[in-house]
């Protein structure tokens, strides 16, 4: 049986903007599972960065728990949820946000070494053969100013990457990419929901990439309105 | 790999680095030099002390400082020679002049008188001519510095002070005072020069034979002229140097400019370092993101800070060092003694740290979730 990588029960998220509370996201329970690319859709403003934040303990719920490979990680300090975000987490933004001051490689590693690691020539090797599987080997040490659109994008996936997270979370990695450059990250990023130790969420609201998903989650004013794996049901 | 980051941050920004390196090279220039003048101020006031070689000096009554001492008798030296323990005794007579000039004009000065043959608190250090010189019964030494003034007199030349023919036979380098330009020659002339009353000094100074304790000098000294200040030469000379301060308004004038002086350069380190993160917030948001806790963010800022502090002070006192040693010989005084240089390096670390606290506050302040907007 298989089991959730990643799980959140009776989960809200309310806004205030100074004088009234606002709920932009409706009590939500749902498990993640490994080795599928789950995809989130649904129109702007629907809640899907909201839910994605949660998933990534980057926002608060408001309400619920969150459990990662059965464990509550809730009601953890801020900073022990930063260290578990680097252990267990890779992030994609919409805008690759590769920190301009560094180069290629080091882009990479610094998410190994952010809090206060060195950083190994192991582990720098292990970057540069991520890089390379991505097709960018050659681009170690440019800057990221020399880079295309799409070329920082497989740069900040390799970042995602490089501490081996058990959960990938992508916020419309392809949003920003001419079609060709979204192909070339949706394929890369299609090959590595395969890893059935690792969980893969993708939030788009773009219905052109719909058939690369294992499964598909659709999101409306706050409330999940559509999953094409019913809750609670497990892969045989 | 923080501190590669916080480096790799600061050689990419490099107006905001090269800004905040200005307001630690400012602290460090600014702040040095007032103290260096101020220090070399500080040697200028008590310099006849510093330089007179000797362990006691007895002067009138109630003296607080050694350019007012009044007259006291010349025969004190004579009772305190006497002494067990005393090495010698030297009386020292000096007091204003006006010197003429080659084109007629008067300068002050300042006119000492030592006793032949020793020459105690005499010139230390000579351009031209020596101590010699002043054994010459017309003799007097001029200071190269204000030479010009005097309109550039040579060794052997005559000239006129206080209505008394000397003769130049001496030039001293770098022999300044702060009453006045010093002119040294033998007592006899000098009573004649500033009309002293006869058979009367401004100080008596005193050299205790080695192994005799400076406390049992003093007592013996003063038991026997108890009509007198009798003084350690390091006591006089602080007591000289605080008068000065406390009742020229120089303490708090340079109070004043070096605290402006370290403000300025707070003040550009906190507007350059917060605009610094305040353009990096998005990348601060993003190391967050990717696991960066509050801590490893405030570790990147004062790395930041601490290496413009570094460099900068290294800058600051390269500057600082072109300036003392160019003023080294010109009439601008400057002189800093060793043991400001690591205290000044440390309030300049201190400081560059305090301007980076704004900053330190903003980027920790930084909140992942704004990577997602
Ligand atoms: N920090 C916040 N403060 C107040 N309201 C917020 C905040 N973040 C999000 N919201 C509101 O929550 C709702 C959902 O926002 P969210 O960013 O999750 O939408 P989204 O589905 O990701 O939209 P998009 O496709 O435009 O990115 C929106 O109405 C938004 O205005
Ligand atoms: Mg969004």
């Amino acid at each position: 049986m298989l089991q959730p990588i990643l799980q959140l029960e009776s989960i809200t998220r309310d806004f205030s903007d100074g004088r009234k509370i606002r709920r932009v996201l409706y009590t939500t329970d749902l498990s993640i599972f490994p080795g599928e690319f789950t995809i989130i859709a649904g129109p702007s403003g629907s809640g899907k960065t909201t839910l994605l934040t949660i998933m990534g303990l980057i926002l608060k719920p408001s309400e619920g728990e969150i459990s990662i490979q059965n464990e509550r990680v809730t009601h953890l300090p801020e900073n022990r949820l930063a260290t578990v975000r680097q252990q267990k987490y890779g992030f994609v933004f919409q805008q690759a946000e590769l920190l301009p001051a560094l180069d290629v490689l080091e882009n990479v590693v610094v998410a190994s070494g952010i809090q206060g690691q060195t950083v190994s020539a192991g582990l720098r090797k292990k970057a540069g053969e991520l890089l390379d599987s991505f097709g960018m080997g050659d681009c170690l040490s440019m800057t990221t100013q020399q880079l295309s659109g799409g070329q920082k994008q497989r740069v900040a996936i390799a970042r995602a990457l490089i501490n081996a997270p058990a959960l990938l979370l992508c916020d419309e990695p392809t949003s920003a990419l001419d079609s060709e450059s979204s192909t070339i990250v949706l394929d890369a990023l299609k090959q590595l929901s395969k890893d059935t130790t690792r969980g893969l969420i993708m939030v788009t609201h773009d219905p052109r990439v719909f058939p690369y998903a294992d499964r598909l989650i659709k999101i409306e004013n706050g409330s999940i309105v559509y999953d094409s794996r019913p809750q609670g049901a497990q892969e045989a | 790999m923080r501190s590669r980051v916080a480096f790799k941050i600061l050689l990419h920004d490099r107006s905001t680095t090269a800004g905040a390196l200005i307001g630690v090279i400012a602290i460090v220039f600014l702040v040095g030099q007032q103290i260096s003048v101020l220090f070399g101020l500080f040697t200028y006031m008590s310099v006849l002390v510093d330089h007179g070689g000797a362990d006691i000096w007895v002067c009138s009554k109630n003296t607080d400082n050694i350019n007012g001492a009044g007259y006291i008798p010349e025969r004190y030296v004579d009772r305190v020679s006497g002494l067990a323990g005393v090495a010698w005794a030297e009386p020292l007579l000096f007091g204003g002049a006006s010197l003429v000039t080659r084109d007629g004009k008067n300068e002050a000065v300042q006119v000492v008188g030592l006793r032949n043959p020793r020459g105690a608190a005499g010139p230390w250090r000579f351009y031209q001519g020596g101590q010699d010189g002043l054994l010459e019964f017309e003799g007097a030494t001029i200071e190269r510095l204000d030479a010009k003034l005097y309109g550039n007199p040579q060794i052997g030349d005559s000239i006129e002070i206080g209505n008394v023919r000397v003769r130049v036979s001496a030039i001293t380098q770098s022999v300044k005072g702060f009453a006045g330009r010093l002119v040294f020659t033998n007592m006899v002339k000098a009573q004649e020069i500033i009309k002293s009353p006869p058979g009367r000094c401004k100080a008596v100074l005193v050299k205790l034979k080695d192994g005799v304790s400076l406390e049992a000098g003093l007592a013996h000294v003063r038991s026997m002229l108890p009509g007198a200040e009798v003084l350690s030469a390091d006591e006089l000379s602080r007591m000289t140097r605080i008068y000065y301060v406390k009742n020229t308004g120089m303490g708090g004038s340079f109070g004043l400019s070096t605290l402006i002086g370290a403000l300025v350069g707070i003040i550009i380190i906190t507007l350059t370092m917060y605009t610094g993160v305040l353009q990096r917030q998005k990348d601060f948001a993003v190391l967050r993101a990717l696991g960066a806790r509050k801590l490893d963010i405030f570790i990147i800022v004062l790395a930041q800070s601490l290496m413009i502090g570094v460099v900068g002070v290294f800058i600051g006192f390269l500057l600082l060092a072109g300036f003392l040693s160019g003023t080294l010989d010109s009439p601008l005084p400057s002189y800093m003694p060793l043991w400001i240089a690591p205290v000044l390096a440390g309030a300049t670390l201190f400081m560059c740290v305090l301007g980076s606290l704004l900053a330190m506050r903003k980027a920790i302040s930084v909140e992942p979730a704004s990577v997602f907007r």
